[in-house]
């Protein structure tokens, strides 16, 4: 510590510049030379996140003649460790990794922008895996038609809730959004604690926002963006939350938090993804067997089809600067861990986003009879997919935003419509400032 | 300057008075020998601090500096050249710039004054106490400070939280029960200045009270015979002189204050995302390198930061006489 501020005077100030620059190596100038593809000769090396360690493991296990190379990074969402490295990388034009799982599904965003140009176009390179997979879940790879990803588990929200609770009760389930915010309200005064929803982590954008089609994320090309929360499908979700919120249905938690264990037992229904149930609701918040079920997602009031948003659903990317050899191993890998069953069914806890395997993996849900009523469990994670609305990943990160400013402005005191203003501002500026323009 | 002026006038002295002053010839002889083996000593002696300051310094500025006048490609136009004083406005026009400021600022407006009287309070204690009990305090108050970096964090992070906390009762007694409640961006200046406080103030308590016992006993005696009590001896005698000593004390935080990056990212990262991800002007740079991935405006912030310490420093220095007792040895 001492030996730190000893040199912080003056040269502590330049080592920071000496970290960010001399790594930076020589930024003007190199892009060419990066476009170079090289081949090892077979050895590859992939970057997964923790919980993806199993599928490397796996694997490695499958192929044991590819040699292969596992690092563990950082897997929180909205961490900047990866970005960071992969800046280095673009800049020395050397370094990357072969295959990657990106710990934040925005990392698509920069991985797949002219500056990086990391992901490589996929669409000629494995046409029988995108061929099975459900366009609307693949749609978050489709980047100007080119299929830049692999989807490794689909997320979209569906619409959970404690069954136990409800039938004790009496009440009946909402159909739509306008239903499930006037139902929240009575449940907080009929039964005080109980809530319906949480607001405090990076996808409760996606829950709300996304579900209600509202203009966050909109990519209009690469350097424009729409951004507008005075949109009337905004406003709609605002009022929905406004409400919520006043009534005591919602928590300024986020589902990762670790003080949400607590709230979590005593959420009743709330829209998310189709992983919360094993990850949430039985490893992390340890609901009893046989409490929480799901069904279909909600409609809007005066609309025909549901609307829903999506959580997550990591993403697999392929190294464009690779070739012969090591591209073939790396499309090995790809298309073990976005297809295999030993990967995709036996050990993740997502439903695959690869469709083929869907119908293993939900028969599983059957024999672990963890859910009340498992047929409408099973119909829900069906149907969810096709009710996602239209969301972009882009290069500033939504979701660091929202929790910035969404629950921190609740804490202090404001109302809904001050928080999801500061967050809409917010964004405006970020995306700016990484260079869009926003209509 | 001296000496050279000396070597210069030399041989012209030496012709004028070869024979009238062989004595005065052998004296500037013995003086000037001394001079030339000091300073090649002293070279000597400087080569590795100078070498590492090139390395690690003199060079990473400069470099820096020259990419700071590099235009960066943005995704508009991927073009890269020489860009003048562009990466400069980038930064000064940013929306957050101005406010990475005034938040540092109000963390030192906090955290200094506290941290300067409670140095030098602790010191005189100390120094006032003699024998075992004096020694035991100081190892005391030295211990936070050896929980070095992550250690001390990983602390705080148990102290912070409200349902694991130590502390607790002084969180719920201010109606928190989260740690979201807890660790929030206006709460922020208030918990860096406590971190700070507790894993700074024992290393300086020892530096500081390395310049007291460096005051000869004579000074203290001469005082108690003027009949100085302890207070007196404290405020009149012991402060002045150990002003050096608080002014290094200043100096050192105010520059570690201002660097401070690990504290409030890894906070970010602990309260889920609720602190602003570019609260301190550090954090906007990395966000400049690597979210923006405008390298020209991270290292213009690493200037601006450079030029802000060095002035803040310099000014230190020459108030406190940090430099000033072996100057006027030198001279």
């Amino acid at each position: 510590m001492k030996t730190t501020r000893f040199l912080s005077a003056s040269a502590g100030v330049a080592a920071i510049a000496a970290a960010a620059l001399v790594l930076s190596g020589c930024a003007a100038g190199d892009a060419a030379e990066s476009s170079t593809q090289t081949d090892s000769g077979g050895k590859i090396t992939v970057w997964v996140d923790p919980p993806r360690v199993p599928a490397a493991e796996a694997f490695q296990e499958a192929y044991p003649d590819i040699e292969i190379d596992v690092v563990q990074i950082d897997g929180t969402v909205g961490g900047k460790t990866v970005k960071q490295s992969f800046a280095n990388f673009d800049s020395a034009g050397s370094g990357w990794p072969d295959a990657i799982f990106f710990p934040s599904n925005d990392d698509i965003a920069w991985a797949t922008s002219s500056s990086s140009n990391y992901a490589a176009d996929l669409t000629d390179l494995l046409p029988d895996v995108i061929e099975g997979y459900d366009p609307a879940v693949l749609s978050f790879c489709d980047i100007d038609g080119q299929i830049r990803c692999l989807r490794n588990d689909a997320a979209p929200d569906v619409f959970w809730y404690n069954k136990a609770f409800f039938d004790e009760n009496g009440y009946t389930l909402p159909t739509t959004w306008e239903e499930y915010g006037e139902l929240a309200v009575t449940i907080a005064e009929e039964h005080p604690g109980k809530i319906s929803g949480f607001l405090g982590d990076a996808y409760a954008i996606n829950r709300y926002l996304q579900g209600a089609n509202c203009p966050t994320n909109d990519r209009v090309s690469e350097t424009e963006a729409h951004i507008d929360l005075s949109d009337p499908n905004c406003e709609r979700a605002t009022e929905l939350l406004t409400e919520m919120y006043d009534g005591g249905a919602l928590s300024t938690q986020g589902i990762f938090d670790g003080d949400a264990a607590e709230a979590g037992v005593n959420l009743v229904m709330s829209p998310g993804a189709v992983w919360w149930g094993n990850y949430l609701f039985r490893d992390t918040w340890k609901i009893p067997a046989g409490e929480m079920s799901a069904v279909a997602p909600l409609a809007w009031e005066g609309e025909s089809s549901p609307s829903t948003g999506n959580e997550g659903g990591g993403l697999w990317g392929v190294s464009s600067h690779i070739t012969g050899k090591q591209l073939e191993n790396t499309l090995t890998f790809a298309t073990f861990v976005a297809t295999d069953p030993r990967w995709q069914v036996d050990l993740s806890t997502g439903l695959p986003g690869y469709g083929p395997v869907q119908d293993a993996w939900l028969a599983k849900i059957e024999a672990d009879a963890y859910f009340a009523d498992i047929p409408s469990v099973q119909q829900a994670f069906k149907d969810a997919a096709g009710a996602v609305q239209p969301y972009a990943y882009m290069l500033y990160d939504t979701g660091s935003v929202w929790t910035e400013k969404v629950s921190p402005t609740l804490i202090s005191g404001g109302t809904v419509p001050d928080a999801i203003d500061a967050f809409g501002e917010e964004l405006v500026n970020q995306a700016q400032s990484v260079g869009y323009t926003v209509q | 300057m001296t000496t050279a002026t000396t070597q210069a006038e030399r041989p012209r002295t030496a012709e004028r008075s070869r024979a009238a002053a062989p004595a005065a010839k052998r004296r500037a002889a013995k003086r000037r020998a001394p001079h030339r083996v000091e300073r090649r000593g002293a070279f000597i002696l400087m080569a590795p601090y100078l070498l590492l300051f090139i390395v690690a310094a003199a060079i990473p500025i400069g470099y820096a500096f020259w990419i700071s006048l590099q235009k960066a490609p943005t995704l508009v136009n991927p073009q890269t050249g020489f860009g003048g004083i562009e990466s400069f406005v980038t930064v000064v026009t940013d929306y957050r710039f101005f406010g990475t400021f005034v938040n540092i600022f109000t963390v030192m407006i906090i955290w200094l004054p506290i941290m300067i009287l409670g140095i030098v309070a602790m010191a005189l204690l100390i120094h006032a106490s003699p024998g075992r009990f004096g020694g035991a305090m100081r190892f005391v108050y030295y211990i936070p400070g050896a929980l070095a970096g992550i250690a001390n964090f990983v602390l705080w992070v148990y102290l912070l939280n409200p349902s694991q906390s130590p502390i607790a009762f002084l969180w719920q007694d201010l109606g928190m029960t989260t740690l979201k409640e807890v660790v929030t961006t206006e709460n922020l200046p208030l918990i860096l200045t406590a971190m700070l406080f507790f894993q700074g103030l024992g290393t300086w308590i020892v530096i500081v009270n390395g310049g007291l016992n460096g005051i000869p006993d004579e000074i203290f005696e001469a005082a108690a015979l003027d009949g100085a009590n302890a207070w007196q001896l404290a405020w009149r005698v012991k402060l002045p002189l150990i002003r050096p000593w608080i002014g290094y004390a200043a100096l050192m935080n105010l520059a570690y204050g201002f660097q401070l990056f690990l504290e409030p990212y890894l906070l970010r990262q602990i309260s889920s995302g609720s602190i602003d991800s570019e609260w301190a002007p550090t954090q906007l740079g990395y966000a400049f390198a690597f979210t923006n991935r405008n390298f020209p405006a991270a290292a213009a912030m690493s200037i601006i930061l450079l030029v802000i310490t060095l002035a803040i420093g310099i000014v230190i220095v020459f108030r406190s006489g940090l430099f000033g007792e072996s100057e006027e040895k030198a001279r």
